[in-house]
């Protein structure tokens, strides 16, 4: 565990104790890491920044259900983020689905958008060394799956292949990254 | 790794992107609410894995009221001491001359935060509206009164960057629990809400839009009247709406 996992930790059980001020340094740590994953998934910066205020709030009022067992503070951070931007995701989904405006409601907007940030992502991420090694099939998979709370039946549909094949680029690509951190680790 | 556990390692793959889903998804869960170790473990370390992919999303700051928003609203959870409970305690001609000037210095510091906090928001409105009309990417929109709201007008500067501003006459506050949600619509695609708007009783209001850059030109500004905290899509009458440019 590196030092910034560890003072992160500490700075989580502070905020525990109602400590305003490791709250402070935890939000000035972790802020951007959440911002960045809410405006990737939500693409409305009033949004995200809703989605920012929630979280925060969230883990000053739940830091004591945090447990260094459970992973890092950053991964127990990221995964409520992501919990809570799934659910609004989800639920854009189906309001889009009885939404009156739009002349093609085959052509959602986030679908495009999905393609354009995949796009951009894939871009991005070909900048990683670290990933630059994952395959394009696998990155797309996961990138539905992560950042647009796709699950994989809905994978499956909007690329149009089997959902076996869908799981087997799912896994493969996590194995991948799973592979990459023991070697970051070592 | 217990033997004939990979079945479920597999779908814990899976389970910990948030994407398994139907019956494989309850059967993980009991199989996971039974208290299965192995899955814990495993399904933790996906997730410690899963945060690589952080290194392909474009950083973005979130703004400095962000903050202070979050921490006005845990202001309430702390624990509460009043000065008045303090001050009593104080007796004595020195310690009376030291509250009434603490007093004093607490009214100033109080008055020029008062001051700070009710007008800086305004000039940085100020600044950021004059920053758009020097910007000639910036277009100048009018909006139109619609359905139950015929009389009222809008104006709406947008620049494609997704930082816009709207200015609203004759539309009447909204009722209890209602609010004007403001959207976008960009070509073949789905209104984006972008912003709220409330108006005063002579019908004047005006918002600060700061939307994430759109892709496709922006065709269409509406406005919606919609039940509080209505933001996925709209679904009440439209009350002001631009002509599709």
């Amino acid at each position: 565990m590196s030092a910034q996992s560890i003072s992160s930790g500490y700075l989580v059980q502070q905020v525990a104790q109602q400590d305003r001020e490791a709250f402070s340094q935890l939000y000035d740590r972790c802020s951007s890491l959440v911002f960045s994953l809410a405006m990737r998934m939500l693409r409305v910066r009033s949004d995200a920044e809703d989605l920012l205020q929630e979280v925060f709030v969230q883990i000053w009022r739940q830091a004591s259900n945090y447990s260094a067992e459970r992973g890092t503070p950053e991964a127990w951070i990221v995964n409520i983020a992501r919990s809570r931007a799934i659910d609004k995701l989800r639920s854009i989904r189906r309001m889009e689905q009885s939404f009156v405006l739009t002349d093609d409601p085959a052509r959602a907007e986030s679908s495009d958008n999905v393609e354009t940030s995949a796009a951009e992502s894939e871009a991005k991420m070909a900048m990683s060394s670290a990933l630059v090694n994952l395959p394009e099939a696998q990155r797309r998979v996961l990138e539905l799956a992560y950042f647009d709370g796709l699950t994989q039946t809905e994978i499956a549909a909007r690329l149009k292949e089997p959902l076996g094949t869908v799981k087997t680029r799912m896994r493969s690509g996590i194995q991948r990254l799973r592979e990459i951190m023991k070697m970051q680790a070592a | 790794m217990a033997t004939g556990h990979e079945q479920w390692l597999e779908q814990g793959d899976i389970y910990a992107l948030g994407a398994l889903d139907g019956q494989e998804m309850k059967d993980f869960e009991a199989h996971l609410a039974s208290g299965c170790a192995i899955c814990e473990a495993y399904i933790r370390e996906i997730r410690e894995s899963l945060l690589l992919l952080h290194r392909a999303i474009t950083p973005f700051e979130p703004s400095s009221a962000a903050k202070s928003l979050i921490f006005d609203q845990i202001a309430g959870d702390k624990k509460f001491v009043p000065i008045a409970a303090v001050q009593s305690k104080r007796t004595g001609i020195w310690q009376r001359m030291v509250g009434t000037i603490a007093a004093g210095i607490v009214g100033v510091v109080i008055t020029a935060a008062y001051y700070h906090y009710r007008y800086e928001p305004r000039h940085s409105v100020y600044s950021a509206v004059i920053d758009l009309l020097r910007d000639p990417n910036t277009r100048d929109v009018a909006l139109y009164g619609a359905g139950p709201t015929p009389a009222a007008l809008g104006r709406c500067l947008w620049n494609k960057s997704g930082e816009g501003h709207l200015f609203v006459t004759n539309l009447p506050a909204a009722p209890e629990g209602k609010m004007y949600a403001v959207w976008t619509i960009a070509q073949e695609s789905s209104p984006r809400y972008v912003a709220s708007i409330r108006t005063d009783a002579k019908g004047l209001g005006g918002v600060h839009i700061n939307a994430a850059q759109s892709d496709k030109p922006i065709q269409t500004f509406a406005v919606t009247l919609e039940p509080v905290g209505t933001t996925a899509a709209p679904t009440g009458p439209m009350v002001l709406v631009s002509k599709q440019s």
